[in-house]
């Protein structure tokens, strides 16, 4: 149990959330008029797309248990959606992810980055703090968007609290990958967000603002 | 990571095309996921809807280990020793206003949740270290509160630990439980 990142388990619950699907829920996040109390059956389930945390630098936490000190500059909380042999990024209306349309970067709850330092993004200067993180997916691009409408579910967008947009060229992946994932690659001048799903893979240079 | 790295050099191995394709170091799905409460209580789809009628209060975020046919509590958690009240990185709450524990004000901010679980009490304790990993380098000097709260033993089983928020008459209440037991933690706005 202390180290299991190293074993892909797949998890059984209830209900896919992701992109533009209509919005289900599942039985670990009920609707907002039930009342949880004492419904231990109600929470023993995980969400099918589960929440996840990456740090920049990378294993931030275990580096610092380990006695390692290195400057802490974000992390994200973000979940986890399958492929489960769905068609994800497209055009069309079966595209779990549709093109030109804003997507959460994630399921469930927005997907959100905390910077801890100032950075700079493709030229500019982003103060440190907590923003929502979505993304509009293009074929050839994605739009990288930060947004300051924090602790909301991740639908409904409200594009008016937008402070950041930058366009990343997207890139095949192979092989195709099952979870969505989010992951930070140490740089020499900072770190690379790393996004990447199904064949597709977007790669987000970040700067550390000395 | 070593693990991850391993894990993924061992599958490289297995696969069909070997390392023709070299695999990226992917994060795998956590055998313990993570998962988030909120106080008010689905805060985030309230907050969609329109129906929040006060701001998000509270928010906890941890991960979620499994019994996995195992005795929880004396065996895989020992007694008497603190546990980092989740599993992987910290479990972390934040409390976007202050508020009163047990009679002591918390002020406004984010904290790491650990528990020393006992037969008939749990010790929550609130610390001031974020963002790490276990309760490895846990240190009491770094404790703003410590709370006992009493054990109640639940009629189900729950496979995973977890946490969640209700409401009371002087506030809400952080719940966690895990396998046979539930403890509740009073919390006043």
């Amino acid at each position: 149990m202390l180290f299991s990142k190293k074993i892909i388990i797949c998890f059984f619950a209830l209900v896919l959330f992701s992109c533009n699907q209509k919005e289900n829920k599942n039985d670990n996040k009920q609707s907002p008029t039930d009342t949880l109390q004492n419904n231990v059956a109600a929470l023993v389930k995980s969400d099918q797309s589960t929440l996840d945390m990456s740090w920049c630098p990378a294993n931030y936490p275990l580096e610092q248990m380990q006695g390692n000190k290195q400057k802490l500059i974000a992390r994200v909380i973000y979940s986890r959606p399958q492929k489960k042999g769905r068609q994800i990024f497209g055009t069309t209306a079966e595209s779990l992810c549709v093109y030109g349309k804003p997507w959460r970067l994630g399921a469930n709850e927005a997907t959100e980055i905390t910077f801890f330092e100032n950075v700079n993004i493709t030229g500019k200067d982003i103060e440190k703090g907590t923003y929502v993180l979505y993304c509009i997916p293009n074929e050839k691009t994605w739009t990288i968007i930060l947004n300051t409408n924090l602790y909301t579910w991740g639908l409904h967008i409200d594009e008016t609290k937008d402070i950041f947009k930058t366009d990343i060229p997207t890139i095949n992946q192979q092989p195709s990958i099952e979870n969505f994932t989010l992951f930070f690659e140490d740089t020499k001048t900072g770190c690379d967000m790393v996004m990447a799903w199904d064949n597709v893979k977007a790669i987000l240079p970040i700067v550390f603002v000395r | 990571m070593k693990y991850l790295f391993f894990a993924i050099l061992f599958s490289a191995f297995l696969s069909p095309n070997g390392f023709a394709q070299p695999l990226q170091a992917i994060p795998a799905i956590d055998k313990s996921p993570m998962d988030m409460s909120t106080y008010p209580v689905n805060y985030p789809l309230l907050k969609i809807q329109d129906k929040a009628t006060i701001p998000i209060v509270a928010r906890v975020t941890y991960s979620r280990p499994q019994k996995s046919n195992r005795v929880v509590f004396g065996e895989l958690l020992e007694y008497n020793t603190v546990w980092r009240f989740g599993a992987n990185e910290n479990t972390e709450i934040e409390f976007f206003k202050d508020v009163k524990i047990n009679r002591v004000l918390v002020k406004k901010g984010k904290y790491s949740l650990f528990a020393i679980p006992n037969t008939d009490k749990w010790t929550i304790i609130l610390n001031k270290d974020l963002n790490t990993w276990g309760s490895f380098k846990y240190e009491k000097t770094k404790d703003v509160l410590r709370v006992d709260v009493a054990v109640q033993k639940t009629t189900e089983i729950a496979e995973s630990f977890y946490i969640y928020f209700d409401k009371t008459t002087t506030g809400f209440s952080l719940n966690a439980g895990w396998d046979d037991v539930k403890v509740s933690l009073p919390i006043n706005m």
